[in-house]
């Protein structure tokens, strides 16, 4: 297996299976790929095409019923729950739908948070927050507390927190499927941006042909397996992968 | 910014960052639900302050009881012959240097202080007649002005007058006991008893006064009589059966005795109150721990109450626990936000709870709280009469256990809820409602 410094993230022959009456059901049937440092991917897939599942399984989530995952050089399978939390925190991030801010907590006090369990000192957190705030345009929305953001802002602050902490990988779960045109174009400026500035290496899970368009590679999932993956052109204006 | 080496060592964060985390988290989670809180917290702090309340008013009636029943018995802590206490014959007395060795030990400082009262007595067991009829009795020998100090007794007379040193025929007997021997005051009566030689002996006696307790027990047998006539009487020059002790407060009274027995000579006996009144012991034994019971059963209904504020909470935030575990929480560190949801809950609810329960006490901490409506005349335990006026009794190891049994319901209540959060599917959680 390849654990380079070069690959975020590499699964091989990687299977997730849920025991059920009759039949038991393969969400994820032997997806292997490698996936570079930087790199903006998209996973793209009818539901049921069992992208979330991978996703899951890349960001420890869940484990897998056979088959390897590397996350940061770092094989999934050899971790317990104490060390795949301690990935979790230190070298992934993710993105989700819902957002999944914590409602008691500011916008600041968010995309702290992961900071916060890692000890990080008070100033040296305000000033990445706040630098980031800046740079993905929530600047004096600091003190407020999820519910009274909009779904935009809401989620650019879920960026915020899954980036704040230099992840080796940010792990986005259908990020635009909430938010109108506009903020689902000016939420992928700023991954677009962060990762092409932080080389921020990204995964999506998505329907939205506007996230697809925008992706360096389009891995396409159809019953839990890859159908096809293919490298792009983000500026083109067709992109090969849609449909 | 840059990403972490990919292949650099994994290192758990210090635990001290994090736990500030987790509290702060589980603050604004009780503060959240601020509606749900203040009602749990309402009925936990109710609870606990009824609770402070009930304790500190049976620890008060049962201090009553036992001011009321060593006043009327054997005083906190009685020196007697080891086997008087089972044999009550006049065979198992102190004599005078006895007696005086007794008193010597009493009279030492670390005593001596602890000490109000001392009556050295003679009890034994015999017969009063009169022309109309002829009733066992327990007959006391005692010293009238050391006894006035000690009992309650001469306070409770109902006729007549209290013994004096100069009345050597003087008998205090129970309103019931003269009423059924037809004795008024200044009517003489014949006491009859074994003697110290063994000899049954009679002793001319006469009314001095009357009195009423409320125990039937003594009421209806007890008379008590000067000391010297005892002694002439029953052949017994300057001896006693015992010498009793009233202390200024009934906690004190392991420690006297335990200062006591090794100050005495060989042959005598230091019994306190629990061993020469077991029956009274027991009844406060007995009414304790039916005060457990009900203290459990409320602490339980707590608990419950807790459980269900916690668990309640926990049921409608799996994303939120799901979120944690994907931003870095292992299961356990998950569970622990809970645990300090229900702790704070707890602690929150233990100090307004101790607080009103020692409120409300205090009111009644001065003048007593009034039985008097339900009670007229107090009710007998033993040879003890409670009063129908309870003053409420602190007591620092039921604070200390009132507080512990508050913390220790508040995990033990929280342990589940906790446990539940730790549990759940990540990935089950976080699924999106398509």
């Amino acid at each position: 297996m390849n654990t380079t410094n070069d690959v975020a993230v590499s699964t091989r022959d990687l299977w997730k299976t849920y025991p059920q009456e009759p039949e038991p059901v393969h969400a994820v049937r032997g997806v292997s790929l490698d996936v570079a440092r930087g790199d903006f991917v998209a996973m793209a897939g009818p539901s049921g095409s069992g992208k979330t599942t991978l996703l899951n399984l890349l960001g420890g989530l869940t484990r897998a019923t056979s088959g390897s995952i590397a996350v940061a050089g770092h094989e999934l399978s050899a971790l317990g729950d104490r060390a795949l939390a301690t990935l979790r925190l230190e070298r992934i991030g993710f993105v989700f739908q819902a957002y999944n801010l914590l409602p008691v907590l500011t916008a600041l006090e968010n995309a702290e948070f992961t900071l916060l369990l890692r000890g990080v000192p008070a100033e040296e957190r305000r000033r990445r927050v706040e630098a980031l705030f800046k740079e993905i345009g929530l600047e004096g929305l600091e003190q407020r507390r999820p519910g009274k953001l909009s779904g935009g802002q809401q989620q650019r602050v879920a960026v915020a927190r899954a980036v704040v902490g230099e992840p080796a990988l940010v792990l986005a779960d259908e990020p635009t499927a909430n938010l109108d045109s506009a903020a689902s174009a000016a939420l992928l400026s700023v991954m677009e941006r962060l990762n092409h500035e932080h080389g921020t290496t990204f995964i999506f899970a998505t329907h939205d042909p506007r996230v697809m368009e925008r992706a360096h590679r389009l891995i396409r999932l159809v019953d839990g397996a890859v159908e096809s993956d293919v490298r792009q052109d983000p500026h083109a204006t067709e992109a090969p992968g849609v449909a | 910014m840059t990403t972490p080496t990919a292949t650099a060592p994994l290192a758990r964060p210090r635990r001290a960052a994090r736990a500030r985390v987790f509290a702060h988290l589980a603050f604004h989670n009780v503060v959240r639900n601020a509606r749900r809180s203040a009602l749990t917290a309402a009925a936990m702090s109710l609870g606990l302050a009824f609770l402070v309340i009930a304790r500190a008013i049976s620890d008060g009636a049962h201090e009553s009881w036992i001011a009321s029943g060593v006043r009327m018995g054997t005083g906190h802590v009685a020196v007697q012959a080891p086997g008087f206490q089972r044999s009550r014959s006049l065979a198992d007395r102190l004599s005078a240097p006895q007696v005086a060795a007794a008193e010597s030990a009493l009279a030492a400082p670390d005593v001596a202080r602890e000490v109000a009262a001392v009556s050295p007595r003679l009890t034994l067991s015999g017969l009063a007649s009169s022309a109309a009829s002829a009733l066992p009795v327990r007959i006391e020998g005692v010293v009238p002005a050391s006894e006035a100090q000690f009992s309650a007794l001469p306070g409770s007379r109902v006729r007549g007058a209290w013994l004096t040193p100069d009345d050597r025929l003087g008998a205090y007997v129970g309103d019931a006991l003269a009423r059924r021997l037809r004795l008024g005051v200044g009517s003489r009566f014949v006491l009859t008893a074994q003697g110290a030689d063994t000899q049954i002996a009679g002793q001319l006696a006469r009314v001095a006064g009357t009195f009423h307790t409320g125990v039937p027990a003594l009421d209806e047998g007890l008379v008590y009589l000067p000391l010297a006539t005892a002694q002439s009487w029953l052949s017994a020059p300057g001896a006693v059966t015992s010498v009793a002790v009233l202390l200024l407060s009934s906690r004190a009274t392991e420690r006297v005795a335990r200062t006591l027995r090794p100050a005495l000579p060989d042959g005598l006996a230091v019994l306190t109150w629990q061993e020469a009144a077991p029956e009274l012991d027991s009844a406060i034994r007995i009414d304790d721990y039916g005060g457990y019971i009900f203290m459990f059963i409320l602490l339980a209904i707590v608990a419950l109450a807790i459980l269900n504020a916690v668990l309640m909470s926990v049921l409608n935030r799996n994303r939120e626990f799901g979120v944690l575990q994907a931003l870095g929480l292992t299961k356990r560190e998950t569970g622990t936000v809970v645990l300090l949801e229900g702790l704070m809950l707890t602690a929150a609810s233990g100090v307004l709870g101790m607080g009103l329960g020692f409120g409300i006490t205090w009111l009644f901490w001065r003048d007593g709280l009034d039985l008097t409506l339900f009670m007229k005349e107090g009710i007998t335990v033993s040879n003890a009469v409670a009063s129908p006026i309870i003053v409420p009794e602190f007591r620092l190891s039921q604070v200390v256990l009132s507080l512990t049994l508050t913390v220790l319901i508040g995990v033990l209540a929280s342990l589940y809820p906790a446990r539940q959060a730790g549990r759940i599917d990540v990935a089950e959680a976080m699924k999106f409602d398509r």
